[in-house]
């Protein structure tokens, strides 16, 4: 009796196998070139539609695009590339969850000859080949914010900054805000917090800066998480009208609260182009022709105008 | 005193019981494993030198032929071994071409002003560039080219020694730190930290090397780092031993605000970024592999794991942690000193929970205090499927090591098989669910057994 368990255990695993192997199955053709692509987290819609848009586009190619997600885990990501390694793909897509501790695991994929793309996130580490890195044009979308800002507040105001100043992107975003509103003499920023790029870090950081500054006309949030948490601090503390909100990336709560006026507009990120251009470089690089070190795709600016008539927004 | 026909009886049943279990957990693994091949048994394109003289063969007569060579070791011992066969053939090749494939269409594209191309011979890699096609449609110079590769063998991409090699390393970092949670597992406890401690015992590790020369840290600094990572991890262990010896602390709740405490001193030490001075000599343990092809962190795992092993069933120290886990109370009244016992379980976890943390930081050649999130629960996860109780006194070492072997084989299996990742989790849960169950199912048969 006591041997029985185990075997039903066993069975009971087995049948779990196969119902994940059919899944597998069904794709395997003949000979099918191979995508390998490890994210940063499924759990953030953005690198989701990312990822759907590299599958959709390796398809048009002819190439079976694998998506994992390192899920935040260095060193899960490592045993995906690995994996990835030992299956012989045609190509890796990384979004690092570690831009230097990806480096080994690139140096691995150098060293049998699996060329190695970064998309979104940057590899940092030395001696670590990567063709290609596609991103959002941080820098230009950066000057965008700066110029709706400017134009919110019609040239004049006192403007605070809801920052992230760990992460290059967000570095680029600021550098090109402040440029922007540099040129205009009645425009000052007089304050510039972390907020941790999150909701709830960025809520406290904004209540902190509504209460140094009961005179602000204008905030940038560097995200929508943190465009989120301030307008939730801004309406807490009742002063909602006269602070006009500037944030970035596209995310679809933003977008709503575009609509409705809580956030004066914001440059949007393409995660879709992003992920299509990944795998354009990809066949372009595979049919011998040079690819650039960096591809960037540019933000565009989206207002009340453009929520007012987009499709993906749910009518109120 | 002579034991009585019935005690005999049941302690043969309980021993064939215990056989049973192990092996069926054996089973499960050899079912996987055989389940996995299997399912990853395909048309494998070979490369290296054989397929080099393997493919000279094909060509036989074939002139002018072109080499194109991938840029790793195997597709250069190809090229090497084709070259030569064709040679010898007296029919040499026109060239050999290695590149990216930007490179390697200019090359192609120089040789064709000169002559027509003919047969292009390359590895399955190299033949999936679609420039060959692009090419090939151009015409002109370019119409007679024709690739050719190594003919297709059939085989198993799971049961390839590269890939048993990815699953032994992959498992290792859990695997070691698994030892040290069966030990508290069999007492009865829980330790919850060890996943943070794994990212503090990396930043420490880094942090430490990067103080002590950095990038130029002889051999002395990183034996000194690491070992000093490791006791100041089984220090912070032996907190939590404390906690739970001389207060009655729950485990649960000691480990779970050590989970926090470390997890917090690691962002304080790296100040949230991760540290990389660190010199490439240190990935000797992560990724050197000196024994016989045998990854080193693997080898490390092996001797941690038979020396667990004849602790648990030799020594004294061993039969205490099970008497202790088994029935705290009868532990206490014979004389077992029940405090030394904790505190040296828990200092065990955190100690190994500092060796992962030095391997993931060697592996990845940065500490970082993002490190080793969620790993708490594998590190359970292993433990119980490999067949320990979590009420205490029971759990074998080595049940442990094919419990974390299954997860890894699963893991492995379903990434080699393109498993959707949200149905991988799935997969992985119910596992340990399953796991659980049997656990259960025993804990019934037993308690009915004894009624």
């Amino acid at each position: 009796m006591s041997y029985r368990k185990p075997a039903a255990m066993a069975a009971a695993v087995l049948a779990l196998a196969a119902m994940a192997g059919c899944a597998g199955e069904k794709k395997e053709a003949k000979s099918q070139k191979v995508i390998g692509v490890s994210v940063l987290t499924l759990a953030n819609p953005f690198f989701k539609v990312m990822a759907d848009s590299m599958q959709a586009e390796g398809k048009k190619r002819g190439y079976e695009v694998i998506v994992t997600s390192g899920e935040l885990d260095p060193s899960r990501q490592k045993d995906q590339v690995s994996d990835f390694i030992v299956k012989k793909v045609n190509a890796i897509v990384l979004c690092p969850c570690n831009s230097t501790s990806i480096g080994t695991s690139i140096q691995e994929a150098n060293k049998a000859d699996i060329p190695v793309f970064t998309a979104d996130i940057q590899c940092l580490a030395k001696n670590a080949k990567v063709v290609s890195h596609i991103a959002t044009d941080n820098y230009s979308g950066g000057k965008l914010a700066g110029e709706a800002m400017v134009e919110a507040l019609k040239g004049k105001g006192k403007v605070a900054i809801i920052d992230h100043p760990e992460i290059e992107s967000v570095m680029l975003r600021t550098k090109g805000f402040r440029e922007v509103l540099a040129k205009h003499k009645g425009m000052s920023i007089v304050s510039s917090v972390p907020g941790g790029a999150l909701r709830d870090t960025s809520y406290k950081a904004t209540q902190d800066v509504l209460e140094k500054h009961p005179d602000l006309d204008g905030l940038f949030c560097i995200n929508d998480p943190t465009a989120l948490g301030a307008l939730a601090a801004m309406e807490k503390a009742g002063r909602t009208g006269r602070i006009k909100v500037i944030s970035f990336d596209g995310q679809p709560e933003a977008k709503e609260a575009v609509r409705s006026g809580k956030i004066y507009a914001e440059p949007v990120q393409f995660p879709d182009r992003i992920g299509a251009k990944t795998i354009e470089s990809i066949a372009a690089y595979f049919a011998g022709k040079r690819v650039y070190g960096e591809e960037l795709i540019p933000t565009e600016l989206y207002r009340k105008a453009d929520a007012d008539k987009d499709p993906s927004l749910k009518k109120p | 005193m002579t034991q009585s026909p019935e005690t005999r009886a049941a302690g043969r049943r309980s021993a064939a019981a215990q056989l049973a279990n192990a092996y069926g957990m054996l089973a499960v693994l050899a079912l996987l494993c055989a389940f996995f091949a299997l399912a990853t048994y395909h048309d494998e394109n070979p490369t290296g030198a054989a397929a080099g003289t393997a493919l000279a063969a094909d060509l036989k007569g074939r002139t002018g032929v072109i080499i194109v060579q991938s840029q790793d070791s195997e597709g250069e011992a190809f090229a090497r071994s084709l070259e030569e066969a064709l040679t010898k053939a007296g029919t040499p090749a026109r060239g050999t071409l290695s590149g990216d494939p930007p490179t390697v269409r200019a090359a192609l594209e120089r040789v064709a002003a000169a002559e027509p191309l003919g047969v292009v011979a390359t590895t399955r890699s190299c033949a999936d560039w679609t420039l060959f096609e692009a090419l090939k449609s151009e015409g002109g110079a370019y119409a007679g080219l024709e690739v050719v590769t190594p003919r297709t063998v059939r085989g198993s991409t799971f049961l390839s020694s590269s890939n048993l090699r990815n699953i032994a390393d992959q498992i290792s970092v859990i695997a070691i730190m698994a030892v040290g949670m069966t030990l508290v597992i069999i007492t009865g406890g829980i330790d919850l930290s060890v996943g943070s401690l794994l990212a503090f015992g990396s930043v420490t590790a880094a942090w430490m090397i990067a103080h002590m020369g950095g990038v130029a840290a002889g051999p002395g600094a990183l034996i000194v780092a690491s070992l000093a990572t490791i006791l100041l991890c089984g220090l912070v262990g032996s907190v939590n031993g404390a906690m739970v010896t001389l207060f009655k602390v729950p485990p649960f709740i000691s480990s779970l605000a050590m989970m926090q405490v470390t997890s917090g001193l690691a962002f304080i030490v790296s100040g949230g970024l991760s540290i990389f001075d660190i010199p490439k000599s240190f990935v000797w343990l992560g990724r050197g592999a000196d024994l016989g092809g045998i990854p080193n962190a693997v080898a490390l795992m092996a001797l941690i794991y038979v020396a667990a092993h004849i602790v648990m069933s030799q020594t004294r120290i061993g039969r205490n942690i099970y008497a202790l886990g088994g029935n705290f109370e009868a532990a206490r009244l014979s004389g077992i000193s029940t405090r030394k016992v904790l505190m040296l379980v828990y200092s065990i976890s955190g100690i190994m929970a500092g060796v992962g943390g030095v391997i993931t930081t060697s592996q990845l050649r940065a500490g970082s205090a993002t490190y080793g999130a969620m790993y708490e629960l594998y590190v359970i996860a292993a433990v119980v499927v490999g067949g320990a109780s979590l009420s205490g006194g029971e759990g074998r070492i080595f049940g442990t090591l094919i419990g974390a072997l299954i997860i890894g084989v699963i893991r492995n299996g379903m990434n080699l098989m393109d498993v959707e990742p949200y149905l991988q989790k799935v997969v992985l849960g119910l596992v340990i669910l399953g796991a659980v169950l049997l656990d259960m199912l025993k804990r019934r048969r037993w308690s009915k057994a004894g009624a």
